[in-house]
Formats: C-alpha cells, sequence, structure tokens
C-alpha cells in the first residue's frame, strides 16, 4: 500500500514536471503574466506603506504647526511682549515624535529701533531709521525652515565673518527680504538695533524671503535678543514642527500639555486642519488606487491563465481514459496552478520590490525602504491568484473523454 | 474569403475568444480607471488644498513696515497706507479670474469694549478691555464686471476658521467673537458688545453689536472681535479703507520656469508664463489691476502646497504607469496565449497554401478586433470605476474624457499586437508537416 502512495507519489510529481515542461513557450507567457502581476502588487503594497509615510513628512514644508504660549495671552493688550514664558521650559519638550525628529525653537519677540550702522559711532546715517520686530530665537533641528519656511536670498560666500570691534557687542543677524530693502542694506553689513536705551551691532549674515510677515522682521541668536529686550531667560512663544499623522501630532499635543499644565500647547488650527484633510484625501485615493489595480491584475492574470487552462481538455480526456479519478486529475492541475503562482511570484515579487524603490526615488526622491512582510504577502497573494484562477478547470471534471477524443470542442 | 475567416474564428470558438477580450476588458479597465483618476486628481487636489487658507496677500506698496507680533499690529492706525474698497471687484477681471476662489479684505483697529450684559442704560456702562476689532468680509456679494455677483469672504480665505452660532452679516450691526475672548469676556452668542475706539478717533455710535456666533480660530483671531469691515473703517475712521488682503487661488505647482523673473524674459516665455496658472502669475495679474498694491506670496502656503501636489501627482502617474505595465504584460500574454494554441490551424493554412504574411495579417486583424471590443468594454467599465474612486474620495466624479478612450484603444490595440507578434514570427517559421503531423 506504502509502496503504492510513493510510487502515485513519484508519478504525480512527474506528471506536474512534464506538464510545465511541455511547452517552454506558454511557460514563459504564463509566468510573466503571473510575474506582472506580482511585481505590480508587491511595488503598490510596499509604496502604499512608504508613501504614507513620506506625504507627512512633507507637511513638515508648512513650518511650524504646533505652538506653546503663555496661558493668559490675551491679557497682554496692546502691550508687546507683556506675558511671556520661562524659557526652560525649551528644554522640557521632547525632541520625537514616534521615530520622526520634532524641530523646535523657542522665540523672543519684541520692537526694536534698526539703523544702518557703518561703524562709525553715533554718527552714523539716521535716515534708513525704521522701527521693526526683533525675534531672538533659539533652535533645534535640522533647518530653520522647518519654523519659518523661508528661501535665503542672499548668504555670505565661505566663511562666516565675526569681526568684534573693542568695546562694541557685535552679534549675527538674519534680514527678512523686506526689511533688507527697507534699511537699503546688503549682506556682511552692520545694522544697530535699539530698546529700551541699550544697543546691540548685529552683523547681517543672510537675508531670507518668507513670504509672511517675518518678511519684515529681524533673526538674532535668543541670549541676544534677551539682553537687549531686558527679558532674562524669557520667550514669548515656542514653536514646534511636529512631523507625523494628524492623529500622532495630536496625541503629541494633549501629551505636552499635560506635562506643561501652566500653558497652553495649540495645533496651528490652518495647518493641522488642512494636513489632516489632505493627508486623508491623499490616502484614500492611494489605497483606492492599489486595490483596484491589484483586483483588477488578479482578474487578468485568471483570464490569461484560463486561457491557457482551456487547451487542456485533451490531456484530460486521456488520464480519464486510462483511468485517473476526476479529483487527482484536478489535483494535478492545481498544484502546476500553484508551482506557476510560486514561482511567478517569488520572481515578480523581487522586481516590484526593486520597482518601488526606484519609484520611491523619483517621486519623494529618497528610496523607499523595502518592507519585509510585503515580500511573503505578495508571494502569497500571487499564489492564491493563481490557484483561484485554476478554478475554471473545474469545468474540466465534465470533460467525457469520448467525446474529446472524437474531436469535438 | 478572408473576412469569412475571420468571422468563422469569432463564431466556431466563442468562449476562447470572450475569455481573451475579458482579460483584454479588464485591464484596459485598470488603465482607464487609473488614468482618469490621474488625469482629475491635479485639480481635485489644488482645490482641496484650498483648505490651507489664503496663498497671496496684499498690502498696500507705500504702507510702513507691519510690526506684527502674536497676530497684532502694533503701529499706530493714522501710520501707514490703506486701500480702497470700490477697487476690490477688479480682482474677479484678470485673466485667471476663475481660480481665484475667494478674497476677503482686512481692517484691524484698536478698541475697547464692554460687556452691558444685563445693564440696559448704556451710560453705565465701564470699558474693561484692550482689544482688537478685526473688519473684514463674512459673505459679501461682489459685483462682478460682467454682472453677476461672486460671493466671498473670511469664510472661504479661512476654512479652518469653525463658528459655533452663525457668520455676522455684512451689513448688519453683529460680530463673532473668537473663543477665548468669549470665555474671558463671560459672553456668548445673543450677548451685546459695546465697543469704542481706543484713542476716540472713531465715530462709531454706542448702540452696540449683537454677538451671532463665536469663532474658533487656533490662532491669535481667538482674542479678537470679527466684524463687518464697514464698522472698523467707521472705528478707525478709514471710511471705505481696508489694509490687508486675503487671496486664495487654485494654481499650478511652480516650476523652475515659473521662479523666473517675469521681468527678464522674452515675450513669448512671458507670454507663457502669465498664461498658467503659477501662484506668482496670478500675483502679477492682480498686482496689474490693484494699483499701489504689493503682491505677495504667502510662500508657507504656496511651497508646501506646491512640493505635495507635485509629488502626489508624480506617485499617481507612477502608479499608473505600473498598472498600465501590469495590465499590459498580462494582455499581451493572454494574447500571445491564444496565437500559440493555433499553431495547428496555422500549420493547416500554410499547408495550403498560405503565405506567412497572409497568415499573419488574419490573425493581427482577429487581435485588433479583439482589441477594440475588450477596450471598448474596458473602457466602460473603468469609467464606472473612476467615478466610484472619485466620488467616495473627492466627492465629484471624473468627467469621461475622450483623450483617456484613444489612448486606452490605441494601448489595447498595441499590446494585442506586440503580444502576438512574438508568437506570429514563430508561427511563420513553422513547417506545415510536423505539427500536422501532431510533433
Amino acid at each position: 500500500m506504502t509502496a503504492l502512495r510513493t510510487g502515485n507519489r513519484a508519478m504525480f510529481w512527474r506528471i506536474v514536471r512534464r506538464l510545465l515542461g511541455a511547452n517552454r513557450g506558454r511557460l514563459f507567457v504564463i509566468l510573466l503574466a503571473l510575474g506582472a502581476g506580482a511585481a505590480v502588487t508587491a511595488a503598490l503594497l510596499n509604496l502604499q506603506v512608504d508613501a504614507k509615510r513620506r506625504l507627512t513628512s512633507e507637511f513638515r514644508t508648512f513650518g511650524a504647526n504646533v505652538l506653546v504660549t503663555p496661558r493668559d495671552s490675551n491679557s497682554r493688550g496692546l502691550q508687546p511682549g507683556a506675558s511671556t514664558l520661562d524659557s526652560s521650559l525649551y528644554n522640557r519638550i521632547p525632541q520625537s515624535n514616534g521615530d520622526d525628529l520634532v524641530a523646535k525653537a523657542s522665540l523672543l519677540y519684541g520692537i526694536v529701533r534698526v539703523t544702518p550702522w557703518n561703524g562709525g559711532g553715533e554718527t552714523s546715517d539716521t535716515r534708513g531709521a525704521t522701527s521693526a520686530v526683533l525675534v531672538g530665537y533659539q533652535f533645534f533641528g535640522t533647518d530653520l525652515a522647518d519654523i519659518f519656511p523661508s528661501t535665503i536670498v542672499a548668504e555670505p560666500q565661505g566663511r562666516e565673518l565675526m569681526g568684534v570691534d573693542a568695546g562694541i557687542r557685535v552679534s549675527s543677524c538674519e534680514l527678512g527680504e523686506e526689511l533688507a530693502k527697507r534699511l537699503g542694506v546688503q549682506i556682511q553689513q552692520t545694522i544697530k538695533l535699539q530698546a529700551n536705551g541699550s544697543d546691540v551691532i548685529c552683523f547681517i549674515n543672510r537675508i531670507r524671503r518668507f513670504g509672511g510677515p517675518e518678511d519684515s522682521q529681524i533673526l538674532i541668536w535668543l541670549d541676544a535678543a534677551q539682553e537687549l529686550l531686558k527679558q532674562k531667560d524669557r520667550s514669548s512663544v515656542i514653536a514646534l514642527n511636529v512631523p507625523g499623522n494628524p492623529t500622532s501630532v495630536q496625541r503629541y499635543v494633549s501629551q505636552l500639555q499635560s506635562w506643561m499644565p501652566d500653558v497652553d500647547v495649540r495645533p496651528v488650527r490652518q495647518f493641522t486642519e488642512g494636513e489632516a484633510k489632505i493627508y486623508n484625501r491623499i490616502s484614500g485615493l492611494l489605497t483606492a488606487t492599489v486595490l483596484i489595480v491589484l483586483l483588477l491584475t488578479g482578474l487578468c492574470v485568471m483570464a490569461a491563465m484560463t486561457n491557457v487552462a482551456m487547451e487542456r481538455r485533451n490531456d484530460v480526456g486521456l488520464m480519464k481514459a486510462i483511468g485517473g479519478a476526476t479529483r487527482r486529475v484536478l489535483r494535478l492541475f492545481v498544484m502546476e496552478a500553484a508551482l506557476l503562482g510560486l514561482a511567478g511570484g517569488l520572481f515578480g515579487a523581487a522586481a516590484g520590490i526593486l520597482l518601488s524603490i526606484w519609484l520611491g526615488k523619483q517621486v519623494f526622491g529618497v528610496a523607499a525602504q523595502p518592507r519585509l512582510i510585503v515580500y511573503p504577502v505578495s508571494v502569497a497573494l500571487t499564489t492564491i491568484v493563481a490557484i483561484l484562477s485554476a478554478y475554471p478547470l473545474r469545468r474540466l471534471a465534465s470533460v467525457r473523454p469520448a467525446s474529446v477524443f472524437r474531436g469535438e470542442a | 474569403m478572408f473576412l469569412r475567416l475571420v468571422a468563422d474564428s469569432f463564431t466556431r470558438r466563442p468562449r476562447r475568444k470572450v475569455l481573451t477580450a475579458a482579460a483584454l476588458a479588464l485591464g484596459m479597465a485598470v488603465v482607464t480607471a487609473a488614468l482618469s483618476v490621474s488625469l482629475d486628481v491635479g485639480d481635485r487636489l489644488a482645490s482641496e488644498f484650498r483648505s490651507l487658507g489664503a496663498n497671496l496677500v496684499v498690502t498696500p506698496q507705500a504702507d510702513s513696515l507691519p510690526l506684527e507680533i502674536g497676530g497684532v499690529d502694533y503701529r499706530p492706525v493714522n501710520a501707514g497706507a490703506y486701500l480702497p474698497e470700490a477697487d476690490l471687484p477688479e480682482i474677479k477681471t484678470v485673466f485667471w479670474h476663475n481660480n481665484i476662489i475667494g478674497f476677503a479684505p482686512i481692517l484691524e483697529t484698536p478698541i475697547t469694549v464692554g460687556n452691558p450684559a444685563s445693564v440696559p442704560e448704556i451710560s453705565s456702562y465701564i470699558p474693561t478691555h484692550d482689544l482688537q476689532f478685526l473688519g473684514t468680509w463674512a459673505h459679501h456679494a461682489v459685483r462682478t464686471p460682467d454682472g453677476s455677483n461672486f460671493y466671498t469672504g473670511i469664510a472661504s480665505t479661512n476654512p479652518w476658521w469653525h463658528v459655533t452660532g452663525r457668520w455676522f452679516d455684512d451689513g448688519e450691526r453683529e460680530c463673532v467673537v473668537g473663543t477665548r475672548l468669549a470665555k474671558s469676556l463671560g459672553v456668548s452668542a445673543g450677548s451685546y458688545l459695546m465697543i469704542f475706539h481706543k484713542d476716540g478717533v472713531g465715530v462709531e455710535s454706542s448702540d452696540g453689536l449683537s454677538i451671532v456666533g463665536i469663532v474658533e480660530t487656533g490662532g491669535p483671531e481667538d482674542d479678537k472681535i470679527i466684524g463687518p469691515l464697514g464698522i472698523a473703517q467707521s472705528l478707525a475712521d478709514k471710511p471705505e479703507q481696508y489694509r490687508t488682503l486675503y487671496v486664495s487661488a487654485l494654481t499650478k505647482p511652480e516650476d523652475d520656469f515659473a521662479r523666473r523673473d517675469p521681468k527678464t524674459m522674452k515675450a513669448d516665455e512671458f507670454e507663457r508664463w502669465s498664461c498658467s496658472p503659477y501662484v506668482s502669475s496670478i500675483a502679477y495679474s492682480i498686482g496689474q489691476v490693484l494699483t499701489g498694491t504689493d503682491v505677495r506670496v504667502i510662500r508657507r502656503v504656496a511651497e508646501g502646497e506646491g512640493t505635495i501636489l507635485t509629488r502626489v501627482r508624480t506617485l499617481l502617474w507612477m502608479v499608473t504607469l505600473a498598472a498600465l505595465l501590469a495590465a499590459a504584460l498580462a494582455v499581451g500574454a493572454s494574447s500571445a496565449a491564444s496565437v500559440i494554441e493555433r499553431r495547428t490551424e496555422i500549420g493547416l493554412m500554410k499547408a495550403l497554401g498560405a503565405g506567412s504574411g497572409t497568415v499573419g495579417f488574419l490573425l493581427a486583424t482577429e487581435q485588433l478586433l479583439l482589441a477594440f471590443v475588450g477596450g471598448g468594454i474596458g473602457y466602460s467599465l473603468g469609467i464606472i470605476l473612476a467615478r466610484l474612486v472619485g466620488q467616495r474620495i473627492f466627492g465629484v466624479a471624473p468627467a469621461p474624457s475622450l483623450l483617456v478612450l484613444v489612448a486606452v484603444l490605441a494601448l489595447a490595440a498595441g499590446v494585442t499586437l506586440l503580444g502576438s507578434a512574438i508568437p506570429l514570427r514563430r508561427a511563420s517559421l513553422y513547417e506545415p508537416a510536423p505539427i500536422l503531423r501532431g510533433e
């Protein structure tokens, strides 16, 4: 009995091998169809996971999306800087949300008198003098543009110059484009900032274009601003750029609020709300496209396989004629389909993952990280599709050997 | 005879043809759906991005530098320049007027406010707070030059402002109050507020404003009173004037060409530039109709929008391409299979004296017929699919496009022909005898 079984099994595999090898051209065609299906499946699944993540990091370009402000900020009335935060809060803000880095800046605002300064003491030209908003900043992150989205209009070539004359405090600063135009100053020139009877000379290191109110402001290091505005260890607001999808930003905000009950932590509604909407739309769109493509690719592969399966009538007729039970004959074909699906899936999915890495590079400039889970999932999917596409073979069960051999269709 | 052969091939084995056509139709349905959605998605997303609010800001050219901290401008009211409200309908005359989906003029002025609450006598009212009054349009009818009304206001430029209650009516003595201010004043919708200009320059009569809603903005406006522009103008004594205008426009993401300075362009380049809805060219055309203004792009909004739009569009095109590729391969494979299985037939035809060219031509005709039928059915299927997707995600179905139909048919024809070309080439090398012998 066991001998018969092993014999049967050997025979089974032999027939499967023969079925596969019978027609190289056809084998190639089926593998191509299945492989293409698997490749698209794998590429899309991988991209789907990755693209959503990338998308949320694209939202960084909108700048700060969470603000930490003093609790009672409306009592400040019309006096600038009347209510401030303790600077030490800045260090207590967590620097990451999940795996992603949070950019943060501690800002102190104040109004100062700005005069172009040419090093000549008090004799300098006061015609260009104007009042402007001074922003003291202390920053943690990769790029200041994460907080103040901007483009640099002018930047010194080479090393930053930090010349210090005896007795004059010199700081370096960045100017908004509008203010620079109004003052008629260029980079590497100096300006004098005056407030509360004290003054500081600063050297223009960069001119930025913000396209917002910042275009008429001066950015300077926080400690210099604190000294000038006589606001030691104080800041007006802490601006954060929290990456992540809308729910994770929300979670971060409520967590931060519970850590710092004395201040207001609030999302910048304009951006958090817009981002949430856009994110949902785009991820819905991606999911829908991916689902449709997967479904229809599966159907396409199925149709291609079915076409091929139909020509097996003769084989089935013969097998039945020499005494093959319908179930065993069907098992043969299902096994063939499964093997094809597996092979197509293994190659196709690998190709698909490579494809998605390339696609990710094209779209987001960063190669998509291959997710290992995608590979087995798409191989399994392809195999299932291949087996499912053997479903029409059920009709072969009703093939009557005699009519096949008579050549009836 | 030729046509008879073709017809015969279709009628004798209909099931097999149906299968091939079904594969084709499904493949082409994917392509159609993907193409329609991709073609449409740019516009849809662009309008979705308008939920970020205005992307252009218009200020007087002669204005002094704003001294704005935390949403409050610390300039004295009489410093700086203002713009005439009467010019505003001109915005709807620019070339890209259909892309301008909303604009709102703003005039802010410092006020003092009191809450008469239950006290009916105005004389017993004591001013309590120093505040900002933000005058704007809520839902204002702008008479466009072509005679129709265009409704716009802060509700369309700042869609993230949520009002509990309702927005004020532009012609009425009504206002909405920021949520934090409402809490600290202890007022709610239905109460009355007395407002006075802080320095007493205004000629505002003192019969108060009724609060019709509480607005939540998540920004500094939560501490302000927002009301009709007309009231702000009379408070500040600046009749028919405003200070800042926010414009929300549908734009095309900027590319390198868009970032060039229009002054350095040649005439034809300038033509092309101003005929693309780049945010910078819309800004330029608004600057042309509103004289004495400085139109600036709010980079924070415009830039982020541009990058994300471009990325998503590229992403979708890539997905479409991948879908196209897969569909083409599957369809090609199935048409290849349909030729392979007809080796005997080909052998017989050749044995009877048909040349390779004739056989190829016959098979190609059959495949093309299939391609057109399958492609046509696939197109209609795909359109239905695209509608479903569009409706579900954006609430708007993409319009069926003839371009897509042509593309789909061409692709179907190309793919089936290519798919059959390889087996056909092999078929033309067949020796009839071994095939007929069944080897």
